[in-house]
């Protein structure tokens, strides 16, 4: 696939710098700016896959630049605040950001949302009529009809339930990460102490496990993700 | 009695008003009686005119008392007569015994002037026969009252002016001394004395002004409190992340003399996840402080998140069995599942920390009420002693002050988060140790939904 490009608009010089030369060397290609107005310019202009967002700028704030961005171009966003806020965070979803990394975060936990946050746009570009049904053993997921059957027996999911289950199967044998998982099926970001992604999944499996598949069927990979076998 | 400034004053001023009333009619009807009447030198001379003329006429005759009547009129510029009375009764009437003795054509000396006669009255003095008068209109230089129209200015004006300012300073002093009170403690408050208190002052008064101070006080509790914990969770932060910090310069350190290479990089990314975690947990600390959100937009089943939580805990400590009684669900309506799930992290956790290696921790969900439940998670560390039992939910609270090995005994950030948390949805936590034959066997906490 070919390297994507981010754009990061970020005011302290070291810290622009360091996530630059940390996402080149991942691969990617990058952009770099300084201050809202000139971020905002270049984000209009530039094809970028990705663009990474300070709160905090001069010239122009953050959600003023995602605000006036999302007018034109949907290219995902993730803001980095130092403001622990939940205002703050909020206040960046309801505007259209589509992840939220509070300052300060690791690069790891960077990438892992990095990754998910690209994925899912591909898969959105691709999109469309990917498979409209997907059978492993003895269970069967229609997604036209939102339905799913083991067997002979019907399994009642909610939409949510039944997009994590699908998401899960269709990425059969992979390690997804929460981060994927929050933004593939609650379409949102993961924040450290958010359960609801293990919650749906405790139910999905609890459902799975009394229609007779193992309990081995969905495996949570402690620091890492879930994975459907 | 009402009570409240408004009867207050209510009262004072009736009570002014009557008695104003009260004065001020005994006291200028007294001073114009005392006023009325003829001064003893004035009645003296009057009685010795009377006297001279009797002489005069007895000694001299008719002719000179004539002459000398005519010159006391002169003198005294006024009209005088003597005149002799012949009562005779008439068409059979009969003469009143009162009248035998004699009777008057004036006034006598002894008798008041009415001061609200324009006219001086004319005053009487019987000779020594009962028959003949001697008639004086009295002189203005004698009529009395000569101050009365100074005392009614007095009584009408000046006395009610007295006693209104007299009013009107009390009731100035009620209201400014406690305001001069609030005032001075206000200074002080803004000027760091945090625990200033404006109501002690009051004693027993209940009126709006007492009102004031109470709220007053209230608010300085609730703005002491906030800036006196913010000071201390500044302090307490700062020094939780110095540690942290010297532990990075010395990896830094050790890295760059090329010892320990790997080892340093695994503890510097430990050393930053701790500090992530410290300004994360302050900075919800404060906003669950400073804005007490409410918090209470979401069902949660309970048994679903402490389901996923003690899945969670199990993996990370291994070594201690979680041993779980749950219902089979318990849904919570008006809730948070963010706040909750901190709340169960931070609780599950702390009591798996305080448990020694291959011990137990106990986590039951009862029902209390339909959608109220209670969570117990019990451990079986050394308890804490029962004076702390509530300081546990203070931020960075430590039993022993020694901070030798930090992490280990201090109590961090995650209990005060717990409880506000719950405080945020409508909960609460307390915490109480667990004995067996009078010894601690471990911490209980209670969780109230």
């Amino acid at each position: 696939m070919d390297a994507a490009r981010i754009l990061i608009i970020e005011d302290d010089e070291s810290l622009n710098e360091q996530l630059g030369n940390l996402l080149r060397s991942k691969g990617f290609h990058t952009t770099q700016h300084h201050d809202g107005q000139e971020g905002l310019l270049a984000a209009l202009r530039g094809q970028f896959d990705l663009i990474l967002l300070d709160v905090l700028l001069p010239t122009l704030d953050g959600f003023s630049v995602l605000s006036r961005l999302r007018k034109r171009l949907l290219t995902p966003v993730m803001m980095l605040t130092a403001c622990g806020a939940e205002a703050e965070r909020i206040e960046g979803y309801s505007q259209g950001a589509d992840d939220y990394l509070p300052k300060p975060f690791n690069f790891k936990e960077m990438m892992l949302r990095i990754e998910a946050l690209l994925r899912r746009s591909r898969v959105s570009l691709q999109a469309n009529p990917t498979r409209r049904e997907l059978r492993v053993a003895k269970l069967l997921l229609n997604r036209i009809e939102q339905k799913a059957w083991y067997g002979e027996q019907e399994l009642v999911f909610t939409p949510i339930q039944f997009r994590l289950l699908w998401v899960l199967v269709e990425n059969r044998n992979e390690v997804l990460t929460k981060p994927y998982l929050y933004q593939m099926v609650l379409e949102r970001g993961f924040s450290y102490y958010d359960r609801s992604l293990d919650m749906h999944l405790s139910r999905v499996r609890r459902k799975l496990v009394d229609a007779g598949l193992g309990t081995e069927c969905l495996i949570t990979v402690h620091g890492k993700g879930y994975k459907f076998c | 009695m009402p009570k409240g400034l408004i009867w207050k004053f209510c009262w004072a001023i009736a009570v002014a008003a009557l008695i104003l009333y009260w004065l001020f009619s005994i006291l200028s009807r007294e001073t114009e009686q005392r006023m009325s009447f003829l001064a003893p030198q004035h009645r003296a001379t009057l009685l010795n005119y009377a006297k001279q003329a009797e002489e005069i006429y007895r000694q001299r005759g008719e002719a000179a008392l004539g002459v000398w009547l005519e010159d006391l009129q002169e003198r005294e510029n006024t009209w005088v007569a003597v005149v002799r009375s012949d009562l005779k009764a008439f068409a059979g009437s009969k003469i009143s015994d009162q009248f035998l003795d004699g009777f008057g054509l004036g006034r006598s000396v002894d008798w008041k002037i009415h001061l609200y006669f324009e006219e001086n009255p004319i005053m009487e003095l019987p000779f020594l026969d009962a028959n003949t008068h001697f008639l004086i209109r009295l002189p203005k230089s004698m009529r009395p009252g000569a101050y009365w129209p100074h005392a009614q200015l007095l009584f009408q004006i000046l006395f009610p002016l007295l006693l209104v300012v007299v009013l009107s300073v009390m009731v100035y002093r009620h209201v400014k001394l406690p305001l001069r009170r609030l005032e001075k403690v206000t200074r002080r408050f803004t000027n760091g004395e945090f625990d200033v208190r404006a109501s002690a002052g009051f004693g027993k008064r209940t009126d709006e002004l007492a009102g004031l101070a109470n709220t007053f006080d209230r608010m300085a509790e609730r703005t002491g409190n906030m800036i006196l914990m913010q000071r201390q969770l500044l302090a307490d932060l700062s020094h939780e992340l110095r540690t942290p910090l010297a532990r990075m310069d010395l990896a830094i350190a050790s890295i760059e003399h090329g010892i320990h290479m790997d080892e340093s990089v695994q503890r510097l990314y430990r050393e930053t996840a701790i500090m992530s975690e410290l300004v994360e947990d302050a900075l919800t600390l404060a906003w669950l402080n400073n804005e007490q959100p409410q918090l209470r937009t979401e069902t949660v089943d309970l048994v679903d998140l402490l389901n996923c939580v003690i899945r969670d805990a199990q993996f990370e400590f291994q070594d201690r069995h979680i041993n779980s009684c749950l219902l089979e669900s318990a849904k919570l309506e008006h809730t948070n599942l963010r706040a909750l799930n901190q709340v169960f992290e931070n609780v599950l956790r702390n009591g798996l920390r305080h448990t020694p290696v291959g011990g137990e921790v106990w986590v039951r969900l009862w029902q209390l009420q339909i959608g109220h439940y209670r969570i117990t998670v019990r451990d079986q560390g050394p308890g804490v002693p029962g004076a702390h039992l509530n300081d546990i939910f203070k931020p960075f609270f430590r039993l022993n002050k020694a901070r030798s090995n930090p992490g280990q005994g201090s109590y961090g950030l995650g209990l005060a988060l717990v409880q506000r948390n719950l405080r945020a949805v409508s909960g609460q936590i307390f915490a109480r140790n667990i004995r067996e034959n009078g010894r601690i066997v471990g911490l209980e906490m209670v969780i109230d939904l």
